[in-house]
């Protein structure tokens, strides 16, 4: 029966070709903005991760303990050989060293005096590294103000209040005050490259951006950093990956007795943002869930309405003799059809969209020009398991719904009267 | 007009369908209004806890105040100035100095902040800053509970320098932990009696800032006090709020592409249905144009008729919601502390119009695309029913 | 280093009447009296404990009465030729590596040296106790097998870190064995022990000092005297700037 159902649906196209085109786009509605609100919703813990706790953050425990002060003395050592072995650990992640430390800026008048000097907070990450990701991690050549990337040996980039405030221009020199990881006092010269702009009061106020390598070598923190952050590879965060991630490192390395081995903190667990995590989750929730009722209340009006306007044949299949029942059977049976092949294209094209919007994102940096922010200007969905079932709630589900309540008709209705309505 | 007239007639005529396919398509109309007003309030909430934990109606700050240098705190405090805003309600002052906490041997740096216990401004639990023993009493925010692993009833010793540099030490008692989305009272803070800190740093009467309460009108500044209103004092939220403006244009994409689907569908349907009428319409000597605009119109009444319908259990619907707000229901909830977190949509009668406005557009384009095929359909065949 | 030299170089201490504890002002004055000589030379290291590593300095110091002082430092080898000067409250760092002269602002003074227990302040203070502090003798305790006074100190002045000190003073020598630093309400806050006297010309020395954070954990800061000279000719030019570039 199915088969001649089939043969029965291809032939007519317009029993067949509208309802599964309208299931399937929304279903495929339903599957990107699934896609799409998990990946933008977490845009503030994107940006977070990005500047300061990765989606795992390594650490010693000793450091992990009063890393609010960033005490580098407590630093990771032989970050060299760790670099080598945590891509094969963990080939999910991306993992990049950092060195957050303080100090004082020092700017010198022509006797190489302190002409001025302000207090700076400072970010240590790859930036010679030919195509080092971190340059687009952290949006540096769109924040860029004025000057240029560092493309040299102890060039560095300033927020562009802190330079202003500073009287420096790129090109001028320097001198970073601050203590080396075994606590020695510590003066290094920089030349300004460049001077970047944030969005934000507390950053724009005094930071400094170094290479590693340079500052390895003012704080005297050879083959150290104070973190590695991972990164998932897709891009955005994702709870249930990290989790597993941070449990297998967390057992491998983790060394209760030894305050010095290294511990890997989950996102959640950093900077408070547990909660956002949260409330960012439950909101996801509540805007996909009233979505998906509202796609369900549409493919069941679609589902309503085709089984409306087809009274007429039921009417005239009644007469020749067919039961209520088959009758009522075989419709349910068309709209399963239906709804489960346009559920499955709505997914396929949605799940391609999605795909396409997580890998290669969307950058909306056109309409946030009078922002001037450093969040990524780069948005991107990100794909869940939900994501790959999600649209078939109301893809099956609500249209079926709506051919069963369609269908009830058939039993309240005097056959010659369902025959009537061929004629309208 | 009669075609205006004529597919009104139609529309009403057809009974529950029309009445269904508008149902839906206002559900449309609410849905994106609402998941916008949800998308807005979430952005305006930062603000708001900001305003209620930390700024109220704006600050004044001594002149030197810097929030971001605190090496400069020792210069920033001065008298409290009587009259600097005429409120019923009086002013917060808050007096911020550096100190030093050993909680378990270990070494925190902090910002002690002293407020009056009975402020009733902002939501910091001041109350709960009442000691028995002659301790001076403490209230935390869950960050920094977490951080220096501190709890309530816990004592640590705070070790500061008064107005001359003298070091001074004391044995605090945390009373109070305080869970709060704004990490600027809590993250490195500890709040103490005002009336204790000026006694401690030998400041009487003294404050580094004064929280004014809200509505009570922007203030004047003098000499030693500059006032900070809200755009100064919520400028980075502001930023981010733009900067996000742009994802929710997006999601505003997507459930617009909606609403055609739910047109769409039903003005396929139509036309397909109602093949004989066309050709009846043609017949009757109506030209195709006439009889594309007439299925058009019947189309976009439908928005029309949404909109409606949508405004009469719509508006009751979010404005309650904008009121009452919607309970964000939370697992996680440390230190005993229930979060009773609330989320209040924001609704700008700019949204509610232009999406009105946009989606009427988008109904009519979508119901004239399938009504171009009318003009396609041959008349004779068409009065007969035949499917093409 | 000025501090140091403060707390321990004490000579020609007053003979003690038998059964009557000696006046504390007057021990202070006569502290005072024999610290301040015209100027000195002295070798040191400073040891300071970390968590995971011990670091130690050397460093040569001349300084000429109580607001001058010039530091170089000798080990390691990374700050070879750092030098430091202070004159009165005004402090003066110079890097080869980077060839700049930073001046440390006031407020600066009141960090920590190099993770140490020792602020730059600490290291400065050098005004003369009598001028700073009451005393008064509050009993006798034995300290590394030696017979001492037990000193009160409160201060006079405003202006000042420590309201209160104790000082535990060697009967026979003149010099204290240990210092006590309080805050205000009376917490015990830093502790200093003295060892390992010996005599140099007609003083008693310490060779080492070991300075403690009483609030916080860690093993302290520990200095050793390896060498000290004094009035001996020092030039007026290496309390300059241009001394720090040389």
């Amino acid at each position: 029966m199915i088969k001649f159902l089939f043969s029965g649906l291809i032939r007519d196209k317009h029993r067949s070709l509208i309802p599964f085109l309208v299931t399937a786009t929304g279903v495929m509605l339903t599957v990107v903005f699934h896609a799409w609100m998990t990946g933008v919703l977490g845009n503030s813990i994107e940006f977070n991760a990005r500047f300061s706790t990765g989606h795992v953050k390594i650490m010693t425990r000793a450091y992990a303990e009063n890393m609010s002060q960033t005490p580098n003395d407590l630093a990771i050592l032989g970050t060299d050989t760790l670099m080598n072995v945590l891509p094969q650990l963990f080939p999910e992640m991306l993992f990049a060293e950092r060195i957050y430390f303080g100090g004082i800026v020092d700017i010198p008048d022509k006797n190489g005096e302190t002409r001025a000097q302000g207090p700076a907070m400072g970010i240590g990450i790859d930036l010679l590294s030919e195509n080092s990701p971190e340059i687009e991690r952290l949006n540096l050549a769109s924040s860029l103000k004025n000057g240029q990337l560092p493309v040299n040996k102890n060039e560095v980039l300033l927020s562009n209040k802190f330079a202003e405030k500073l009287e420096l221009s790129p090109g001028d020199t320097l001198t970073l005050v601050s203590t080396t990881m075994y606590g020695e006092f510590t003066l290094h010269n920089f030349t300004l490259a460049g001077t970047v702009e944030f969005g934000n009061t507390a950053l724009d106020r005094g930071t400094v951006i170094a290479d590693l390598r340079d500052l390895r070598e003012a704080l005297n923190m050879d083959a150290a950093a104070g973190e590695i952050l991972g990164f998932l590879k897709t891009g955005t965060y994702d709870v249930v990956q990290t989790t597993a991630v941070t449990n297998r490192f967390n057992a491998r390395f983790l060394v209760e007795e030894d305050e010095f081995s290294l511990v890997m903190k989950n996102l959640p667990e950093l900077n408070n943002m547990g909660f956002l995590v949260e409330y960012s989750d439950k909101i996801k929730g509540i805007l996909v869930a009233v979505f998906i009722f509202a796609m369900s209340l549409i493919l069941w009006n679609a589902g309503l309405l085709g089984g409306l306007r087809r009274y007429g044949e039921f009417g005239m299949r009644l007469a020749i003799g067919e039961e209520k029942s088959h009758v009522y059977l075989t419709m349910i049976i068309e709209s399963s059809i239906i709804g489960f092949f346009g559920s499955l294209a709505g997914t396929a094209t949605g799940l391609a969209i999605a795909l396409y919007l997580q890998n290669q994102g969307l950058d909306l940096g056109f309409m946030m020009k009078n922002a001037s922010i450093m969040m990524p200007s780069v948005f991107r969905a990100q794909i869940t398991p939900a994501t790959w079932y999600i649209g078939f709630i109301p893809g099956v589900i609500s249209a079926q719904i709506g051919t069963m309540l369609a269908g009830m008709g058939i039993y309240k209705r005097q056959t010659s009267q369902l025959f009537k309505e061929l004629e309208a | 007009m009669l075609s205006f007239k004529l597919a009104l007639r139609n529309l009403l005529g057809a009974g529950l369908r029309t009445w269904l396919n508008v149902v839906v398509l206002s559900f449309s109309f609410i849905i994106i209004i609402w998941t916008k007003g949800i998308l807005e309030g979430w952005d305006r909430q930062a603000k708001a806890d900001m305003i209620k934990w930390e700024i109220g109606g704006g600050q004044f700050w001594h002149v030197n105040y810097d929030p971001y240098d605190p090496l400069t705190l020792d210069e920033s405090h001065d008298r409290i100035p009587a009259g600097l805003i005429s409120s019923v309600q009086p002013p917060v002052p808050v007096l911020i100095t550096q100190g030093t906490i050993y909680p378990g041997g270990r070494m925190l740096s902090v910002l002690v902040k002293g407020i009056p216990p009975e402020q009733k401004i902002l939501a910091l639990p001041t109350a709960k800053m009442v000691s028995a023993d002659g301790e001076i009493a403490a209230i935390i925010g869950k960050a920094m509970a977490e951080n220096a692993k501190l709890d309530t009833g816990d004592y640590v010793t705070l070790r500061w320098r008064d107005r001359n540099g003298t070091f001074d030490a004391r044995e605090l008692k945390i009373t109070g932990i305080f869970d709060t989305n704004v990490p600027t009272v809590d993250v490195g803070q500890i709040w103490i009696p005002l009336a204790e800190l000026q006694d401690m740093m030998l400041l009487p009467d003294e404050a580094t800032l004064i929280v004014t309460p809200e509505n009570a009108g922007p203030g004047e500044a003098t000499e030693e006090w500059v006032f900070r209103d809200h755009e100064f004092l919520l400028a980075d939220i502001e930023s981010i709020i733009r900067a996000k403006g742009s994802v929710g244009i997006i999601v505003w994409l997507i459930l617009l592409m909606m609403a055609m689907l739910a047109v769409f569908d039903t003005q396929v349907l139509s036309i397909f249905r109602r093949q004989k009428e066309i050709g009846t319409c043609v017949a009757l000597g109506m030209t195709r144009g006439q009889v594309v605009k007439l299925f058009t119109m019947e189309g976009a009444l439908h928005s029309v008729l949404a909109a409606i319908v949508g405004a009469i259990y719509g508006i009751p619907l979010l404005f309650l919601q904008s009121v009452r707000g919607i309970k964000i229901p939370l697992e996680s909830s440390d230190f005993g502390l229930a979060m009773a977190e609330k989320l209040y949509p924001v609704y700008s009668a700019a949204l509610v119009a232009g999406t009105i406005l946009i989606v009427m557009i988008v109904t009519t384009i979508v119901s004239y695309w399938p009504s171009r095929k009318i003009a396609k359909l041959n008349p004779t065949e068409a009065l007969r029913g035949r499917i093409q | 280093m000025k501090k140091l030299l403060l707390v321990f170089i004490i000579t020609g201490f007053t003979p003690l009447l038998f059964g009557q504890y000696p006046d504390g002002k007057d021990i202070l004055r006569k502290i005072d009296d024999n610290m301040i000589s015209e100027n000195r030379y002295y070798e040191s290291s400073m040891i300071i404990h970390g968590r995971r590593t011990s670091l130690t300095f050397k460093l040569k110091t001349w300084t000429a009465g109580d607001t001058k002082s010039f530091t170089e430092y000798l080990f390691p080898v990374r700050e070879k030729g750092t030098k430091m000067l202070k004159l009165d409250d005004q402090l003066w760092i110079y890097s080869p590596s980077a060839d700049r002269i930073i001046q440390i602002a006031g407020h600066m003074l009141r960090q920590s040296v190099m993770g140490s227990d020792l602020s730059y302040e600490d290291l400065m203070e050098d005004s003369k106790l009598s001028e700073q502090y009451n005393a008064k003798v509050s009993g006798e305790e034995v300290v590394d097998g030696r017979k001492c006074w037990i000193v009160d100190l409160t201060a006079f002045v405003p202006e000042i870190a420590y309201h209160r000190k104790k000082l535990w003073v060697d009967q026979e020598r003149n010099i204290p064995l240990q210092e006590e630093l309080f805050a205000k309400s009376g917490t015990l806050l830093k502790r200093t022990r003295l060892s390992e006297i010996r005599r140099i010309n007609e003083r008693w020395y310490p060779g080492k000092i070991l300075f403690k954070d009483m609030l916080k954990d860690g093993q302290g800061t520990e200095l050793v005297i390896d060498e000290i000279r004094f009035n001996i000719e020092v030039p007026d030019h290496i309390f300059s700037k241009a001394s720090l570039k040389k």
